[in-house]
């Protein structure tokens, strides 16, 4: 897997995945009509990938899985969040950069192999970030956690370690503020990305929330609305393994210091996450009013749902819900979210506790910090996790139409992606015009 | 017409008559596949039979596509339709008034409160019915037989009996609405439950809001789908006669709103200078900025700074006018401390300007309380910046040596003035779907570009009389095409009224709403060029019409003879012109220089010339009128070091945008890079005497794919990319190569993302490779299109040495010179 950086792009695909006829020619046009492609248009490069290339391969084909991370890499801020629909669309021009392909988890970043990305060389040193220095070598520690305040214990998910984590950093001025996800007032069970600056805050919006919030992508909306100081903000971000390898890759290769502000990543272990519209039909389904849920939990297979008091509306097999699931949530192994620095779930502790995955000197020295606030013990036995993890790895494998490979480039073309997908069920749907041409802003 | 029968019914109807209809579920795939539909329905998804993309046709599909789906679907144009979707089923509703509108014959029923009611009651189910395909034939009807009416008909509705519905909400009414429209949120007709609320309730609410059956009733909303749910309602009720604009809100705002008036825009900007950007746009909001384009003010990417661009009709400024220009650089186009000061840019310092590829003028760095005195200033030499930018006739293009040129048929100057004038400060033309770029030349070379243009005249004779040829659809970026020959004669006095026409042709049939795909090139390519022409003739009639007070059909004169025989990329040198003066030409390379410099040639314009300037499509400077005896005293001043008529080839071919210095769009950096790869590149050629043989090598640099520096014309192209591999992400660009104007050919894209790093030595590869291999007298285009692109490749990487390259194989493409 060597690669010779002075060489020209279309030559370094050839020396990793493709064959030359593929990459090296000029590029496959999308699936839609787009009427942009006029009669005799000369073909774009291999390599390049437009928005509307993205469009096609993962939201029109319903693979989008919501991180964010397309918002965070466009570098002239074109892409947008549809917030009917929670998902990434062109706001203005597109200027043909390629980087939301090459950053999507569901496209052109290989997400097995940002996995790995502590284990490597840190890329070329850029002028601005030093956020991930360090991260060679760490050791992987699994731990039981809860909050030693019970308060926080009873708000939070399985013992509110996380919620404790984050509130001891904040009070200890290690971080600014942690984007977390909280829950819509105007729409039951649907979540939104929330920047808390204190334990108040972080109290009120503790507890999973099942859909996904783009929030990798309002990182800066969400500080310029904030009371932070702009100058040089440290903030945790939370999410979803999907949305922290998002985050993971942007960092190691800075472009404008979009990632900056990010000082702490913690992934929230995941199976799949839920369209939150069909999440709500699913309930509803159930006879259970959507709106009367207060807390929804996944364990052991099953959905519970309760309300205010506590109360359990809901104990349905988790498989009902399969309808509402992001079908893009099955393609990936990632269950534990082995790229943030610290990872937490449910699985493998007893109840009241969060199993909590330490890893990076940044998680260390987070871990270490906060555990005044944290009952926590080394977990010496990890099986349920593996198992689940195993489980979880198992069904990508069977999902992803392309091959899954912890050791292949980092990027994956555009050519390569259509090879994989193309006549599967997860194929390319023609491009939507209104997500891709109605925007307001030219140049 | 008999329409057929139009109205909603309820799910208990349904289930009884299941049997006898054909139900159409409107809703995505995966929600009918996936979470169950009525059982025996089919799916025909709302996306297929929407269609927002098309340029002309608005937001109806093409009937072919119409009938194709529904043929698909197995249904009969005497079928009766039960369509359902779910939130409320606006989408459900839109099927049934495009099948109408294509003159379905069977009934047509919009299931009451959709899937959600029907789930109340019924069963669902998850398996699709067995299909047999259908014909189905649809038709767009007669307009008079049509439900659909077009702006006009909304015009004259205003001022009729008409109601004219908007069915938008309040606060969207409020904001903005068609003038005497009333209000009518489509919501309003459903009850909590999303049901169709008691019929005599929603006769009382209608009537209240003025709209009863006795009236004809034309509804809008913003993309026809609200309006669509009502107009079955209204059918439902009795109504019977209901008509739709489609055009929606949009289209209508932009034509005739003072947010989108030039002048207007100029007042606001004076209003607000002394309260600064922020009350500016706290009180007019964020979308002011986008709107200030047409004042000439483009927000560059360091907030609260303005691009002002200076409009120059042809490139032609007086000396008076560059001293000006040069002076308000020189004291405005200032960068704060904060972003550098005076040492802002590492070569150009600060206070410069750059010359563009439209002959016009851009400094940076503006800011909104010295706008009122550099227009002040401006408007006391008759410079403007109004419609500078914007959706607008932009700067009219000319060849640089118009008038001067010994061998040019037609003096355009009087037509460049013309049409300038015609559009200067004009609110309805103001404010078209997308900007429009005219090219006008009288010289045989095709200077002003007619083909990359969405319109260009380019000199022609017929019966002895000069006047043009016309081109149309033309232009770069991300949809590049040649612009068609229209094929027709135009007298010079009526090139102004052919752009006019073409603007209301453009205004009228082009979308206000796709705006990545509006620009004139598509109406041209969906139409094609007859019926381009016959639309412009319809827009010449009626103007005809109008001024004469009488009907009068206009037709075009067939083509003459065209004129243009070659391709001039640039005016550098010393040339003669008719009257035995000399213009020189100097190379400005990448465009920018000092503001002060500027005003220096300014000066010299008066000593050695007549005090003219002319500025080129090449980003370069031409000094007219040269006496030959003063041509070795100009050579000789210090500033033609620097700006020269003799540059080395690179100097000579280099164009290049704004790039990521301002643009927000910017992907990669381009004037610094440019330059210093221009000064490397031609030391190296001169080293090894290369210079000789090559005048020029244009090399153009585009930050992002906009275009903007024009890449799919040069030799070698290039447009901003971003390269990551496993172990570091930096600058790239993509490679095109071998465009020619000349030829008719845009650049091959042969290589993408390539580390800007290594372009120097791939572009010395490529030169060498080149000498090396080529025919005699073969172009770098034909070269170009003989070397296969792995080969071409090779040179980029360094992998295929000058001499590996092919030199066997015959060429594809004969050489053009002919404008297509």
């Amino acid at each position: 897997m060597s690669e010779q950086p002075s060489r020209v792009p279309t030559e370094r695909a050839t020396d990793t995945t493709s064959s030359e006829n593929e990459t090296d020619g000029p590029r496959t046009s999308g699936v839609g009509g787009d009427p942009r492609e006029l009669a005799d248009v000369t073909p774009d490069p291999g390599g390049k990938t437009w928005f509307r290339d993205l469009d096609e391969a993962v939201i029109e084909s319903d693979r989008c899985i919501q991180c964010g991370t397309c918002v965070a890499a466009c570098p002239s801020d074109s892409i947008g969040i549809d917030e009917t629909t929670g998902r990434p669309t062109l706001v203005r021009m597109c200027t043909g950069c390629s980087r939301c392909w090459d950053f999507c988890p569901r496209s052109g970043l290989r997400y097995e192999r940002v996995l790995e990305f502590g284990e490597e060389p840190e890329v070329e040193a850029s002028a601005t970030d030093d956020s991930r220095a360090g991260t060679v070598g760490a050791q992987e520690t699994t731990y039981a956690a809860r909050a030693r305040d019970t308060a926080t214990n009873d708000a939070g998910q399985d013992g509110g370690a996380v919620t404790t984590l984050l509130a001891e950093l904040l009070e200890a001025g290690e971080i600014d503020g942690a984007i977390v996800a909280g829950e819509r007032e105007d729409e039951p069970l649907r979540g939104k990305a929330v920047l808390a600056t204190s334990r108040e805050e972080l109290l009120a919006t503790a507890g999973s929330v099942y859909s996904q919030t783009m929030q990798l992508g309002r990182i800066h909306d969400l500080l310029e609305a904030s009371d932070i100081d702009k100058r040089d903000p440290q903030l945790a971000l939370v999410g979803t393994p999907c949305v922290i390898e998002g985050a993971a890759a942007l960092e190691r290769y800075d472009w404008d210091g979009e990632t900056d502000p990010i000082a702490l990543t913690v992934a929230l272990m995941c199976t799949r996450s839920f369209e939150h519209e069909r999440l709500r039909s699913s309930i509803a389904d159930c006879g259970v009013d959507p709106a009367a849920v207060e807390k929804l939990d996944v364990s052991d297979g099953v959905l519970y749902a309760s309300d205010d008091d506590g109360e359990t509306l809901l104990e349905e097999a988790i498989d009902t819900f399969d309808t509402a699931a992001l079908r893009g949530c099955a393609e990936c192994a990632d269950f534990v979210g082995g790229a943030a620095d610290i990872s937490a779930g449910s699985v493998g502790s007893d109840e009241s506790f969060t199993t909590m995955v330490v890893r990076t000197d940044r998680g260390e020295r987070a871990w270490e910090i906060a555990s005044s606030g944290l009952e926590t013990a080394v977990l010496e036995e990890t099986d349920a996790l593996d198992k689940i993890a195993d489980w979880n790895r198992r069904r990508a494998r069977e999902t992803l139409p392309r091959e899954f490979d912890p050791e292949g480039s980092v990027g994956i073309t555009y050519e390569d992606h259509r090879a994989a997908y193309d006549g599967t069920d997860r194929d390319l749907e023609p491009l939507n015009p209104a997500r891709v041409h109605q925007y307001e802003e030219w140049c | 017409m008999g329409r057929p029968d139009l109205s909603v019914v309820s799910p208990c109807w349904l289930s009884e008559n299941r049997e006898t209809v054909t139900v159409v579920d409107v809703r995505d795939p995966r929600a009918y596949t996936d979470r169950g539909h009525v059982p025996g329905a089919v799916n025909v998804p709302a996306e297929r039979f929407r269609d927002p993309s098309s340029v002309a046709a608005g937001k109806l599909p093409e009937p072919e596509a119409f009938a194709e789906e529904l043929a698909a679907a197995g249904i009969d144009p005497d079928d009766t339709i039960v369509a359902y979707g779910d939130e409320g089923g606006p989408l459900a509703a839109r099927l049934l008034l495009t099948a109408v509108t294509y003159g379905h014959r069977g009934d047509l029923f919009l299931l009451d409160g959709g899937i959600d009611a029907w789930r109340d009651s019924g069963s669902l189910s998850t398996e699709k019915p067995p299909l047999e395909s259908a014909t189905y034939d649809a038709d767009r009807p007669p307009a008079d037989d049509s439900p659909l009416v077009d702006r006009e008909e909304v015009e004259a509705a205003v001022d009729s009996e008409s109601v004219v519905v908007d069915t938008r909400t309040r606060a969207e009414h409020d904001q903005s609405h068609v003038p005497s429209a009333v209000q009518l949120d489509w919501e309003d007709l459903l009850d909590e439950d999303r049901r169709l609320k008691p019929r005599a309730e929603l006769e009382d609410l209608l009537e209240s809001r003025g709209i009863t059956p006795d009236r004809r009733t034309v509804l809008y909303c913003n993309t026809a789908r609200r309006l669509s749910h009502t107009y079955v309602v209204l059918n439902h009720l009795g109504y019977d006669d209901v008509a739709y604009y489609e055009g929606s809100l949009t289209d209508w705002l932009r034509a005739d709103s003072p947010d989108w008036d030039p002048l207007e825009l100029q007042a606001q900007v004076r209003a607000y200078a002394d309260r600064g950007f922020d009350a500016l746009v706290a009180d007019l909001g964020e979308d002011v900025l986008g709107r200030l384009k047409l004042a000439g003010l483009y927000h560059q990417k360091q907030r609260g700074f303005f691009m002002l661009r200076t409009k120059v009709p042809g490139g032609e400024l007086t000396a008076e006018q560059a001293r000006v220009i040069g002076g308000v650089a020189d004291e405005f186009a200032r960068a704060p401390d904060d972003h550098g000061g005076e040492s802002q840019n590492p070569i150009f310092g600060d206070g410069y300007l750059d010359l563009t590829t439209r002959q016009d003028v851009q400094m940076h760095w503006i800011r909104l309380e010295d706008i009122p005195e550099i227009w002040d200033r401006y408007e006391a030499v008759g410079l403007t910046t109004l419609q500078a930018c914007g959706n607008s006739v932009r700067n009219v293009v000319s060849c640089p040596a118009a008038g001067i040129d010994a061998n040019e048929t037609i003096d355009v100057r009087p037509q460049v003035t013309d049409v300038t004038q015609r559009f200067l400060g004009d609110r309805v033309y103001g404010n078209l779907p997308r900007k429009l770029k005219v090219s006008i030349t009288g010289c045989h070379e095709n200077c002003a570009r007619a083909q990359i243009n969405d319109l260009g005249f380019t000199p022609a004779v017929k019966d002895g009389r000069d006047g043009f040829a016309v081109h149309v659809g033309g232009g770069l970026s991300d949809g590049p095409r040649m612009a068609s020959d229209l094929e027709l004669f135009v007298e010079p006095d009526q090139v102004s009224e052919l752009v006019a026409a073409t603007a209301e042709v453009f205004k009228n049939h082009g979308s206000y709403l796709d705006t990545a795909v509006n620009r004139l090139r598509y109406l041209v390519e969906e139409w094609g060029v007859e019926r381009f022409r016959e639309e412009l003739e319809r827009a010449l009639s009626s103007e005809f019409e109008f001024e004469s007070g009488s009907a009068s059909d206009f037709e075009f004169e067939p083509a003459g003879e065209s004129l243009t025989t070659d391709y001039r990329g640039d005016h550098v040198g010393v040339h003669e012109q008719d009257d035995g003066r000399f213009y020189v030409g100097l190379a400005v390379p990448v465009g920018r220089m000092a503001g002060s410099e500027f005003a220096t040639f300014a000066d010299h314009a008066e000593t050695y010339g007549d005090g003219e300037l002319r500025l080129t499509p090449n980003q370069n400077l031409l000094v007219p009128h040269v006496a030959e005896s003063d041509l070795e005293a100009f050579r000789s001043e210090s500033i033609l070091e620097r700006y020269s008529p003799d540059p080395g080839p690179f100097t000579r071919g280099v164009v290049t945008c704004t790039g990521s210095e301002f643009c927000s769009y910017g992907v990669i950096e381009t004037k610094n890079r440019a330059i210093r790869w221009a000064r490397q590149l031609d030391e190296w050629a001169a080293d090894r005497g290369l210079d000789e043989d090559h005048d020029a090598i244009r090399l153009h640099m585009s930050g992002c794919s906009a275009s903007c520096a024009q890449p799919q014309i040069a030799d070698i192209g290039l447009r901003g990319e971003v390269y990551r591999d496993d172990s570091r992400t930096t600058e790239a660009v993509d490679v095109g190569l071998g465009g020619d104007l000349g030829a008719g050919e845009f650049v091959d894209w042969v290589a993408g993302k390539v580390p800007l790093e290594t372009i120097p030595a791939a572009v010395e590869r490529l030169v060498l490779a080149y000498d090396a291999s080529r025919r005699p007298d073969e172009s770098v285009t034909d070269w170009t299109d003989r070397i296969p692109d792995h080969e071409l490749r090779g040179i980029l990487s360094g992998a295929t040495g000058p001499e590996e390259v092919a030199t066997g194989r015959e060429t594809e493409t004969e050489t053009e010179l002919e404008v297509r």
